[in-house]
């Protein structure tokens, strides 16, 4: 590879981009992963209820929270 | 030896862009593999309960509709998060 495209500032940019594309990426699937489990307890239906759809808008949010609280937890000890 | 540390034969490294598109590429593919196995693990759980000696009709369509549903999860899941009122 020529080594000017390591300090190439667009391909830096991009990578960097695509880096974090990728955190939030594993975020989301992370999260779906552990709601569906949480909310989805049932066989599948054709559509989601109601009940459902809140449950998996709200997990998501609640686990967001909890990380928070973990966050600070951690960091005061 | 793979591609990316030996140039092409013309000898010239290839461009830029040229890299930055065979990157997307590859990680558009390696997520879609890894969303395929996310499914194939959430269904198989939801809609294979007892395994038999084949497929049944409700467990296919079960499978269908969990495809289906967990593409929409996913999509609720991702706007939940992005679009917070706190």
């Amino acid at each position: 590879m020529d080594p000017s495209l390591a300090n190439n500032p667009e391909l830096l940019q991009f990578l960097n981009q695509e880096k974090e594309r990728a955190m939030v990426n594993e975020m989301v699937a992370k999260l779906t992963s552990v709601c569906w489990d949480k909310c989805i307890t049932s066989s599948p239906g054709s559509k989601f209820s109601s009940s459902e759809t809140s449950c998996l808008t709200h997990c998501a949010q609640r686990y967001m929270d909890m990380s928070m609280i973990i966050m600070k937890r951690f960091q005061s000890q | 030896m793979d591609s990316y540390s030996a140039p092409p034969m013309g000898g010239v490294s290839p461009s830029p862009e040229a890299m930055m598109e065979q990157v997307k590429t590859q990680l558009a593919q390696a997520y879609a593999e890894e969303f395929i196995e996310t499914l194939r693990g959430k269904c198989f759980e939801k809609c294979i309960t007892k395994p038999g000696s084949s497929l049944g009709g409700s467990e296919s369509s079960c499978v269908s509709r969990c495809v289906d549903r967990y593409i929409e999860a996913t999509g609720i899941i991702s706007r939940s998060l992005f679009s917070k009122q706190h």
